[in-house]
């Protein structure tokens, strides 16, 4: 028979009726993990304090100012809780941040100062409502409904059959994936299963062998709400595919007794226990199984630092523990799809992450801050040009505040999400994936990846 | 490539689409997963987050009787017992919903058999004030559990009383302002005095609580220990406000999102107004919209509002737990403003009381709180018109006792909350709830947090029931964030939601009253109802039983759901063959042999997983 030979640029242009009685394209099949890039972007809700994580060092221009608006939250840079300098960028790391300092001398992290949303205009200091602002990436506004990894997931010319392009890790799907039928939202892999109704019933791969005939109610759901008119059936459906598509995969830790079949990270890579690292373990997970994973949202909340936010230099250092749980979460998640038999899946797999806002100069008298603006943004990954700050970071004299009282903006939030889209996912439509944002220009954090020399080199337009 | 290579390739890739494509229309084919990415499956779908009355009128969901979707939303679910009751109020429909809404509004004290099952269950800190519950439960900085007894009993109250109180709209009120001014029970130091803070929402004197005036809610709920905690008021003082809890105020609690206009200067001293002026309920002038600097006058204006031993500076106050206005503590030496009020120097507590009268009476706050209302009772996109019409009454009765009363009778008897079906699903919690009623059972969920005789190891059904509930995104009082639990189906419909409700639900019918215990009764015996039911066993048939439990669990047979449940039930036998429904025995060679008590169990998990039983 004839092949269907189609042109590169026509495939990656997603023409789904030529794809649709098969290619043969092995080169892009879904699975193919070299010519496919991952990005994770983990949201810190409640508006992390990044003077607190990123603090200006001993001999930064900047230290005057930080260390007369920050007192009973300063991060010293010298003594006990001392910031762990970066090289010659005079910025130091909260001292709970000691695994990222190791990743950024290795060249894999880089940060971004004075990050933020320049729009809209004026300014929003409410959490809920930035965030929305963030994820739907409209510069203000729901939009049409529409998050901003939504439009990426419907530009980005994936292939026609992807098992599972984007997954979200949490109970409810956040706003950057609105309106996408095509992601997994999940609390727990471990979790997400049907497997609590009785055994006799519950579902027929429960029997091994298989008894002929027999269809559990795992098995029947599917077209019971396949046959329903009501307006969450589609919902329903997605749910059933998605269950069904992970129910093959066991997402619970090895125990060397209670599951010997369960995951195992490499390199020693160690998640611990809590919410934010088994979900990170998740995604590494799903990651090493190619099933097309382009995309991985995840939470870390707890931000929100009005009070008692601590100093690394007492005992109380809360704004500490919660960096603690990201510096163990980044670093477990590094070391796992780093050190991997398979290879380095981290050369492919890029993690960023973004806040609403970043909280006021001057401390409140409650030890605390309050609601700021610029903010700073990490990008972790095999692939970024680490080992480096980029950004003009604005200072933070009065006459250089926003509004005299926070960090101002000089990098849109926008720019470096673009620029992982385009440089690693190789998505170069960033005027459809953030409507009204112009005039992008890579800040030259992300590596070049082979999916991106591909889909430029072949001429796409 | 070769071609005979590339035909092979091919081959195998429609084979594999093919079989994607038969998975999505229900058909068996070659064990293929469907994709969520594939070929004929729309990437984008935003139908659900923008169904409205008006689109759904468009499409005709056969649905179940009136009363029944009506019941469905204004109770935490219409059982066979409801319907009857119903009927029984009136000639018609409307009479016997507006006997309904009489009967729940008026809070006739007749709900003993609830109250004897929360008085059974020995709770020992429901009815604290909040004084003791600060000397008995957050001074205790050495036994966590018991400490933090408080909320864990308010969580087993809550369901208990959501499943089995005759009071269902008071309970659906209940928690829709629990949601609105949303606390995360679990706070180290709300959590003691939790109590305390749900019992402002149960209070039944009048002027209070969820039937009674919106401005006297708003206030108690703002002196309350909870919410100072978990919004940092009981910290704000001169020397150092906090602006977490003004700003959630007018955000969360009032004025919403929506009339935030941002980091903007009003200046009507210029003479230049960037935001309009708006009529308030007694005729005044207001602005419209709220800004930042408002969030920070209203921040100083209720420094000093705070809870006595909270702080080191009240640490030797009188009544501890409980609110106080310090005025030491207080700001007030200059003049300064709220929307277009203003507020005078020296002026102590009225400084932040006036704060209240002015959100009382402000339409933008009217309109925010009858939009909620209307998302929670009608659909996720309430029409403008039927929430300005709420909006309306919560204005008019700013100042009556019976405000929110009338305010939710006001959408519970419009056209739209009568004519809609299908704008609304059961979150987690609400499906969970609705399943007990549906299914009969008989459960009284108690902590297990300072148990004596707690045994390491051992999870009680409790638990295991609260941390489904957990598990599908819906534990009670436990979202972290100020702005509560979303109320749309676009959020409850996440596959992580979704999923973990179906799971919950059949875990349900698994549950028994002690799970520790071999041979304990299931806490709803499906099989028992069943067999009393039909008493006559030449009559339990598939056709019988599964009618049996759509008209339990729906209240009327949709013809889906009806043949699936006939399906599953009857297996090899035919529909009208009477079904032996006592044994638990292998039997693969006859599958309607095969474990039949379980499979009736499975049988009305598939009902309750439908999404005739998730919609309303």
């Amino acid at each position: 028979m004839s092949t269907i030979q189609l042109d590169r640029r026509d495939f990656l242009k997603g023409c789904c009726a030529a794809t649709l009685a098969g290619s043969g394209h092995a080169a892009f099949a879904a699975t193919d993990s070299t010519t496919q890039d991952t990005l994770v972007v983990v949201f810190l809700r409640g508006a992390m304090d990044a003077l607190s994580l990123l603090s200006p060092g001993q001999n930064h221009p900047a230290r005057a100012d930080y260390e007369a608006n920050r007192d009973a939250t300063r991060v010293p840079y010298s003594g006990t809780g001392a910031g762990l300098p970066l090289g010659a960028t005079n910025w130091q790391l909260h001292p709970r941040a000691a695994a990222l300092k190791t990743l950024y001398t290795q060249g894999h992290l880089a940060l971004v100062v004075g990050a933020g949303q320049m729009a809209p205009n004026p300014v929003v200091r409410s959490h809920f409502e930035a965030q929305a602002n963030l994820e739907i990436g409209v510069g203000g506004g729901t939009g049409s409904g529409i998050g901003w990894l939504t439009r990426h997931l419907m530009s980005a010319s994936l292939p026609a059959n992807v098992p599972v392009p984007a997954v979200s890790m949490g109970s409810i799907t956040p706003s950057s994936l609105l309106g996408s039928t095509e992601a997994i939202t999940m609390n727990s892999g471990q979790d997400f299963r049907l497997d609590l109704g009785n055994w006799p019933w519950n579902s027929a791969d429960d029997y091994q062998p298989a008894i002929a005939g027999l269809k559990g109610v795992a098995d029947v759901l599917p077209s019971l709400w396949q046959s329903s008119t009501l307006p969450l059936a589609q919902a329903g459906l997605s749910a059933l595919d998605a269950l069904s598509l992970f129910r093959s995969i066991n997402f619970g830790t090895f125990h060397a007794s209670s599951n010997t079949a369960g995951y195992q990270p490499s390199g020693g890579a160690n998640y611990g226990t809590g919410g934010f690292g088994l979900q990170l373990q998740n995604i590494a997970q799903l990651v090493k199984r190619n099933v097309g994973l382009r995309i991985a949202t995840v939470d870390l909340g707890g931000w929100d630092t009005h009070n008692g936010q601590g100093s690394p230099a007492n005992s109380y250092d809360y704004f500490g523990n919660q960096v603690q749980v990201l510096n163990d979460g980044l670093n477990a998640f590094y070391t796992d799809l780093s050190t991997d038999a398979a290879g380095n899946y981290m050369k492919n797999v890029s993690v960023v992450t973004v806040s609403e806002f970043g909280r006021r100069v001057q401390e409140n008298a409650s030890g605390g801050t309050d609601h700021g603006y610029g903010t700073v943004m990490l990008a972790l990954g095999a692939s970024v040009n680490g080992n480096q700050i980029y950004g003009t970071f604005p200072g933070l004299a009065s006459d250089q505040l926003f509004e005299g009282a926070d960090v101002a903006v000089t990098t849109d939030y926008r720019r470096v999400l673009a620029e992982a889209l385009v440089a690693r996912l190789g998505n170069a439509n960033v005027g459809y994936v953030f409507p009204g944002y112009s005039g992008y220009s890579p800040l030259g954090i992300f590596q070049s990846s082979v999916l991106a020399d591909t889909v430029f080199k072949s001429g796409f337009d | 490539m070769s071609s005979t290579t590339a035909a092979i390739a091919a081959a195998g890739s429609r084979r594999r689409v093919l079989g994607t494509l038969l998975a999505a229309l229900g058909m068996d084919a070659t064990p293929a997963q469907a994709a969520m990415r594939r070929p004929g499956k729309a990437p984008v779908d935003t139908r659900l987050a923008q169904l409205d009355a008006a689109s759904a009128v468009a499409v005709t969901f056969s649905g179940p009787p009136s009363p029944v979707a009506w019941l469905n939303r204004a109770s935490f679910g219409c059982t066979q017992a409801d319907v009857t009751a119903f009927n029984a109020l009136g000639a018609s429909d409307s009479a016997r919903w507006t006997a309904w809404l009489d009967y729940q509004f008026n809070l006739v004290d007749d709900d003993s058999a609830c109250n004897s099952r929360i008085a059974g269950a020995n709770f020992q800190s429901l009815n604290l004030t909040p004084n003791q519950l600060w000397t008995t439960f957050h001074s205790d900085t050495a036994n966590y559990n018991h400490r933090m007894l408080p909320v864990a009993e308010v969580e087993c109250a809550t369901l208990i009383r959501q499943t089995y109180s005759k009071h269902q709209l008071f309970e659906v009120m209940v928690d829709f302002w629990h949601d609105h001014f949303s606390v995360f029970g679990w706070d180290y130091d709300g959590g003691p005095i939790f109590p305390a803070f749900d019992a402002l929402f149960r209070d039944t004197t009048p002027g209070n609580g969820v039937f009674g005036n919106f401005k006297s809610l708003l206030m108690a709920v703002c002196e309350s220990a909870s919410m100072m905690y978990m919004l940092d008021l009981y910290s704000s003082f001169a020397a150092g406000p906090n602006e977490n809890y003004a700003r959630e105020l007018c955000e969360l609690h009032t004025l919403g999102a929506i009339n935030y206009a941002g980091v903007v200067d009003p200046d009507p001293y210029s003479g230049v107004y960037p935001i309009p002026m708006v009529t308030a309920a007694d005729g005044s002038s207001i602005r419209a919209m709220y800004v930042d600097d408002d969030v920070y006058n209203a921040t100083t204006a209720l420094t000093g509002w705070t809870i006595s031993q909270s702080t080191w500076q009240v640490g030797s106050d009188p009544n501890p737990g409980t609110f106080e206005y310090v005025d030491s503590l207080h700001y007030d030496k200059v003049t300064t403003t709220f929307l277009n009020r203003y507020i005078g120097a020296n002026t102590g507590i009225s400084a932040g009381q006036n704060i209240f009268n002015w959100l009382s009476i402000h339409p933008g706050v009217a309109t925010f709180i009858a939009t909620k209302l209307c998302r929670r009772l009608v659909g996720d996109n309430p029409s403008a018109s039927l929430i300005s019409t709420v909006a309306n009454v919560f204005m008019q009765n700013y100042q009556a006792p019976n405000q929110l009363q009338l305010t939710t009778q006001a959408v519970l008897t419009s056209n739209e909350f009568l004519s809609s079906y299908g704008l609304k699903m059961k979150r987690p919690g609400v499906a969970f709830v609705g399943a007990l009623r549906a299914c009969g059972a008989d459960f009284t969920p108690v902590p297990d947090l300072d148990n004596p005789t707690y045994v390491s190891g051992q999870w009680t059904t409790t638990d295991s029931l609260l941390w489904a509930l957990q598990s599908a995104g819906h534990r009670p009082f436990y979202w972290p964030a100020p702005n509560g639990y979303p109320d749309t189906q676009t959020a409850w419909s996440s596959t992580g939601t979704l999923g973990l409700t179906l799971r919950m639900l059949a875990y349900l019918l698994e549950s028994t009253q002690d799970r520790n215990v071999a041979g304990s009764p299931f806490i709803a015996d499906v099989q028992a109802q069943t067999l009393a039911a039909i008493p006559v066993a030449a009559n339990r048939t598939a056709a019988n039983v599964a009618g049996l439990w759509c008209d339990c669990i729906l209240g009327y047979r949709p013809a889906n759901v009806y043949n699936t449940a006939v399906d599953f039930l009857r297996q090899n036998a035919l529909a009208t063959d009477a079904l032996d429904l006592t044994t638990d025995t292998w039997n693969s060679a006859s599958l309607k042999l095969h474990y039949t008590k379980s499979r009736l169990r499975s049988m009305v998990a598939l009902i309750l997983s439908s999404p005739d039983f998730l919609t309303r």
